[in-house]
Order: structure tokens, then sequence, then C-alpha cells
């Protein structure tokens, strides 16, 4: 009896010494950042406390950050909703809902979370190619003109699909008037950013010598010939510019392999820009933003190699001795593609929190 | 009284020592079948798609009796993933419902050259148009050797036609591809440009594998999925450089895939095995994939060098009812002696 229950408890413990080194085996996995690591952004607090309200995107949702906590804008999905924008000197912003096939762009009460649909881009039939894309919206000092990416009206056979900006009004017709005219199947022309002195400065695509790049361009009319802010070889894109509009920040990939950037400030006077100083050099940034206040740039990048995007701070950056980068937040999975809109005023959605 | 007493004692010692013994060995089988069970899935795929032994031979008829570059790289050492340079021959195809079994054509064929011990990579792709003889026969556009004669047709005609010693290769299908970066948390790539489809191929989910669906690759650093990525890779239709375009951006994704091994240890081949179950193979041994995982990590970018035939390497031409792209061999074959061993 007594050697049936040492085999019983021998077999016992074999089983679990099986399963003990199963188990340790799972343990050396390597800890890819996954989507079981990612947090809701309301679930965190941020480590550095910016000033005003920042929109921010990450996994369909829109996030409005004041005073160092996150608040989810509950928006009603149907798609993804991306790219937010501020409308100057409201509490309302401007933002994108993509879905498969096409996007359109929305007005929304921050505050009270009223939405209105300001763009029809689905087309009734059910030829795919007629849908339509609407990207990166964005709102002039005059709290009315709108600029935006729209891939313009097209013929159904062709394989000529390019982003031109266009520009249109909030109370009337998004897409009213063409503003760029871009190259040809390059992909086209995207983030505009509106002029305090009429015009736009935007990122133009151009592929040459089997090359593709990015130049930032300043354009003061319609269809007129813009002019170019940086090199084929810079390879820039992404324009930030400063509230007081004496500062420029861009993402720059030249020569790094096409799979790490530059983050870049120059001053801007008219159409000159001044020497690039670089912040950052061979990362991940994307998306660079001012504060509304001017003391300090945030961008996207990731913390760790191969991660998710987190927000970074940089203070001074406009200055000739800006400060270290700071992680803003840490365990999310921002959405690079959505540029941070914002805002100076202290926008809670829903009310107090 | 005392030599029985002692002789029983010895029995006893001899016993306990036996059974001590046989628990050890208990232990050992039951931690070895822990093991076995924990690698499962990738001892699965590696009996199932690695180790394929390329035969240059059987796909190259035409070759048995002429002095081609094949039948020299047929005869020339294999060296394995050590500290020797080798030869990679990476194939990407479109195995989507519209093809059957192992009937696919190959749309990415990047030739990589390896050097342990430099840490020096170059990935050279060849076009998919690119029109040349085929190693089981005729002429085509060098994706259809895939079609014809599968994994060594695709070997032999690039080793024939490029005048290269090929060492091993490596072939994954769509479903493999979007699995593996999932698997891996995803890539992150810096998109070059809008990246616009309206006639993108809807192959991978709904009914009909010749629909269409839109695709908006929006520009600049963002993390992708495995859908994501995909669509950026295989999109081509939007670019005004067409399939040179797609091969840059599959070199891209490529690198940041490379990025992402570099955090992948032994341990997690399971999870990667089980990712790409029935898409991919490759005529390497598991324990050569698993050396090449330490390899990926001391690589850095800046010794990864890109390499595109672009005109007037290639020029458009129509062949029969095609469009294919003809080599300019004096050209190609001068890029490809700067960075591949001749044959």
């Amino acid at each position: 009896m007594r050697r049936l229950l040492a085999v019983v408890v021998l077999l016992a413990l074999m089983g679990a010494f099986a399963f003990g080194v199963n188990r340790f085996l799972a343990s050396r996995r390597s800890h890819i950042p996954s989507e079981s690591t990612i947090s809701a952004p309301t679930e965190t607090r941020t480590a550095v406390t910016l000033p005003g309200t920042m929109f921010i995107s990450q996994h369909g949702d829109i996030y409005a950050l004041a005073g160092g906590y996150f608040s989810d804008l509950r928006l009603a999905r149907s798609g993804t909703w991306m790219q937010p924008s501020v409308i100057p000197g409201s509490d309302a912003i401007l933002a994108v809902l993509r879905t498969d096939a096409f996007s359109d762009v929305y007005m929304i009460d921050a505050g009270g979370g009223a939405v209105h649909k300001l763009s029809h881009n689905a087309t009734p039939g059910k030829v795919i190619q007629l849908n339509h894309w609407m990207f990166w919206p964005r709102v002039g000092a005059d709290a009315q003109t709108v600029y935006m990416s729209y891939d313009s009206p097209k013929t159904q056979e062709s394989y000529q699909i390019d982003f031109a900006v266009w520009q249109g009004t909030l109370a009337g017709k998004l897409a009213v008037h063409q503003v760029t005219d871009p190259f040809g199947y390059t992909g086209g022309d995207v983030d505009a950013v509106p002029l305090a002195g009429g015009g736009i400065l935007y990122s133009k695509y151009q592929i040459s010598s089997g090359q593709v790049y990015s130049r930032l361009a300043v354009q003061k009319d319609a269809l007129a010939e813009p002019v170019y802010l940086t090199t084929a070889t810079d390879d820039c894109g992404q324009p930030a510019l400063s509230p007081d509009g004496a500062s420029l920040a861009m993402v720059c990939t030249g020569g790094t392999g096409l799979q790490s950037t530059r983050l870049e400030v120059a001053s801007l006077s008219g159409t000159t820009l001044g020497k690039p100083r670089t912040l950052i050099n061979n990362c991940l940034c994307a998306a660079p933003a001012w504060a509304p206040d001017g003391s300090g740039l945030a961008y996207y990048a990731p913390a760790d190699a191969g991660g998710h995007f987190q927000l970074w701070w940089i203070a001074g950056a406009a200055g000739a001795t800006p400060h270290a980068a700071q992680e803003v937040t840490s365990n999310l999975d921002l959405d690079a593609l959505s540029p941070p809109a914002w805002s100076p005023l202290l926008v809670t959605p829903h009310g107090p929190r | 009284m005392r030599r029985r007493r002692a002789s029983r004692h010895r029995r006893a010692w001899r016993r306990k020592t036996l059974l001590g013994l046989l628990v050890a060995v208990g232990f050992a089988l039951s931690g070895a079948a822990g093991a076995v069970a924990y690698f499962l899935p990738a001892i699965t795929t590696a009996i199932r798609d690695t180790g394929h032994t390329i035969q240059r031979g059987a796909a190259t008829p035409a070759a048995s009796a002429s002095a081609l570059p094949g039948e020299a790289a047929a005869a020339a050492p294999d060296p394995s993933v050590g500290s020797q340079p080798f030869t990679v021959l990476l194939l990407g195809s479109d195995n989507d419902a519209k093809f059957s079994g192992s009937e696919v054509l190959t749309q990415s064929m990047i030739l990589t050259r390896v050097d342990p011990r430099t840490r020096h990579v170059v990935m050279l792709s060849i076009p998919r148009d690119l029109y040349v003889p085929l190693s089981s026969g005729g002429s085509d556009k060098i994706d259809k050797a895939y079609l014809h004669g599968g994994a060594n047709a695709a070997v032999a005609t690039v080793e024939r036609n490029f005048h290269v010693h090929i060492d091993h290769y490596a072939w994954i299908g769509l479903l493999g591809l979007v699995n593996l970066i999932d698997k891996i948390g995803g890539v992150d790539v810096v998109a070059t440009n809008p990246v616009l489809d309206d006639f993108y191929p809807a192959d991978l989910s709904g009914q009909n594998p010749y629909a269409f669906q839109r695709v908006a690759v929006l520009p600049g650093p963002q993390h992708m999925n495995g859908i994501e990525a995909l669509e950026y890779v295989r999109s081509r239709h939007g670019d005004l450089r067409s399939d040179f375009g797609r091969s840059q951006r599959q070199q891209q994704v490529l690198l940041a895939i490379r990025t992402k091994a570099k955090l992948l240890g032994l341990a997690d081949l399971p999870d990667v095995a089980s990712a790409m179950s029935n898409d991919f193979s490759t005529d390497m041994s598991i324990s050569q994939v698993a050396a090449l995982l330490p390899l990926a990590g001391t690589i850095t970018l800046q010794n990864v060098q890109q390499v595109l035939l672009l005109p007037p390497d290639v020029s458009s031409a129509f062949v029969g009812s095609q469009d294919v792209l003809m080599p300019n061999w004096d050209l190609i074959l001068a890029e490809v002696r700067k960075h591949f061993p001749v044959a």
C-alpha cells in the first residue's frame, strides 16, 4: 500500500515537473509589447502636466488630455476616429471618421459631445472606387476656412488617386476649391497648415529617379506654383508651425535608410526657412505639435524597440537650448498618424471629472 | 550470518540506487515531455515546412547540357548559417483563393546576401515582371518560375540568369506574413508616401477573390499590424514606380520585421511557427532558422544595403499580351557582381 502511494506521489510529481518545465519555457518568451500590455488612456496619468487641452487618438477613439488626465470623448463608433484638429477659439474640434472605403470630417463639441457630419464621401452605389478619402482637416485663424487633403473627383477606371489640398468653409461645403496640384501617382499633398497671412504650408510628395520624397512647400494662391522650403534630400514632412509663426517643426527621413526620422526645428520668416536644428536624431519621431503658449513641442515616438507610440515633450524647443525630451505617457498605443491637436482652452468632456 | 547481512545490505543499496536512477530518469523524461509539448508547434512546422532540399537538377532540365551558371551553382559548397557568408532567396506569394495549392506566383523576390562576420547584408529586389528564360523551359516573367516548378525552379531561374549561387530559400504566403507580423506585435514603419490604391485585391476576406477594396496607407512613422503592413507592401496601382515602389516598401517591412526579430528568442519559436503554419517553407533546418535569430539582432540598419533594379537596368516592353520588363543584363550583372560572388 505504501509503495503504491509512493508511486502515485512520484508520478504526480513528475507530471508537475513536466508542467513546470513547459511553463518555464513559456516564461522565457520575449516580452514584446502586445495589445494586452496597452492601457486605455483614461486608466493612466501623464508624467508631465501639459498646458491647455490636447486631443489625441488611440485605437479609433479620441481622448482629451487636460491637467494630466485623459477623458474619452465617447464618440459613437462606426469606424476609426482619428486626426482631431482644433477650431480656434472654440470648444469644438474637427475629426476624421475613417471606414474601410471612405472617410468623412465631423465637427465635435468636445465639451458636450454633439457631433455634426460635415462631408459625405460615401458613394450611394456599389462602385467602391467612387468613394472618397478626406484627411488632415485644419481650420484657419478665422475659424471658418477649412483645408483638408481630399482625393479629388476621379473617373472610375483610373488607377490614379492622389491627395490634393482642398479648401472650403465650416458653414458651407468642405471641398469647394482645389488649392494644390499634386504630382501624379505620388500620393499627393498632405498635412496642410493654414498660414496667418493667407495660404498654406504643406507636404508635397514627388517621385524622381525612382526615389520618393516629401518637400515642405508654401502656397499663397490656388493651383499656383509652390515655394519649396526643403530639398528632396531632406525628405521632410509633417510640418507644425509655432503659435507665433516664427518656428517650424518637421519630421525628416533623408539618408537614414527609411527606417528612422529626425525631429527638426527651424525659424520661418515668410518663405525663408532658417538652418534647421536637429532636436532628436535617429528616432521614429512623428507628428510634432507646438504647445498653444509656445512653451515647447510635443511629438510621438516609441519608448522601446519596436514598441507602440507614446507622447513626448521637449520644453523650450524653439529656443537655443531646448530641454531634454521627456516621456509623457507610457503603455499607450497612440495613433502616430493623428498629430496632437492642442487647444489653449481647458476643455472638460462630459462636464467636470 | 554477517556475510548474509552484508549481502542483503548490498542488495538493498543496489535496489535503492536503481530506484533513485529510475526516479531521476522519470523526472528527466517528464521534463523532456514538458519541453516537447512546448515546442510541438515548432517541431511540427520544422518537419513540414523546413529542411526542403533545393532540387536544382529536377527543375532545370534545360540546364543539363549546357555550362550555365546554375550548374556551377549546384556544385558549389553549401555553407550552413554559421560564420560563412551565405545567399538566401526570399520569396513572397499571393497564395489567396485565386490560386490552388502551391500553384502561385511570386510577387516578391529578394536576393539577400548575409555576411555574419562583417554583419553586412545586401538585399536586391528582383522585379516580378522581369522577362527571363525560366529554368523549366521557355521565357516568361520571373514570377512564373515558382508557378511552374516551385521553389526549386525559382532558385534555379535566379541562379542561371543572375549568375549567383543561392544557398537557401525562404517562401512566405500572404497570411503567413500577416500572422507573423501580428505575432511579433506589429512593426514600426516609416511609410514613404501616401499609398493609395482603389484596385487593391480584396482576396483575404469576402467571398469573391477577384473583388477590389480601397486602400489608403498614410505617410510617416507608424505602428502597423499584419493587415496594414500587407497593404503597404502589396499595393502598386497608385505608385508611379509601380512594382519598383512596391519592392522598396517590401524591403522596408522586412527590415522592420528584422528589428522585431532582435527581441525574439528560442522560446518564441513555437508561437512564430504556429503563426506561419502552412504559409512558410524553407530548405533551412530549424536549427539554422534558430541560428538566424541572434544574427538578426547583431546587424545594424547602417549595415543593410538595399538595391533596386530600376531603369535603365530594365525597360518596359510588351510581349504577347502582357507588359513585361526587359533586362539589360550588362548593367544588371555589373550591379549583381558588386554585391554577390559570381557562381
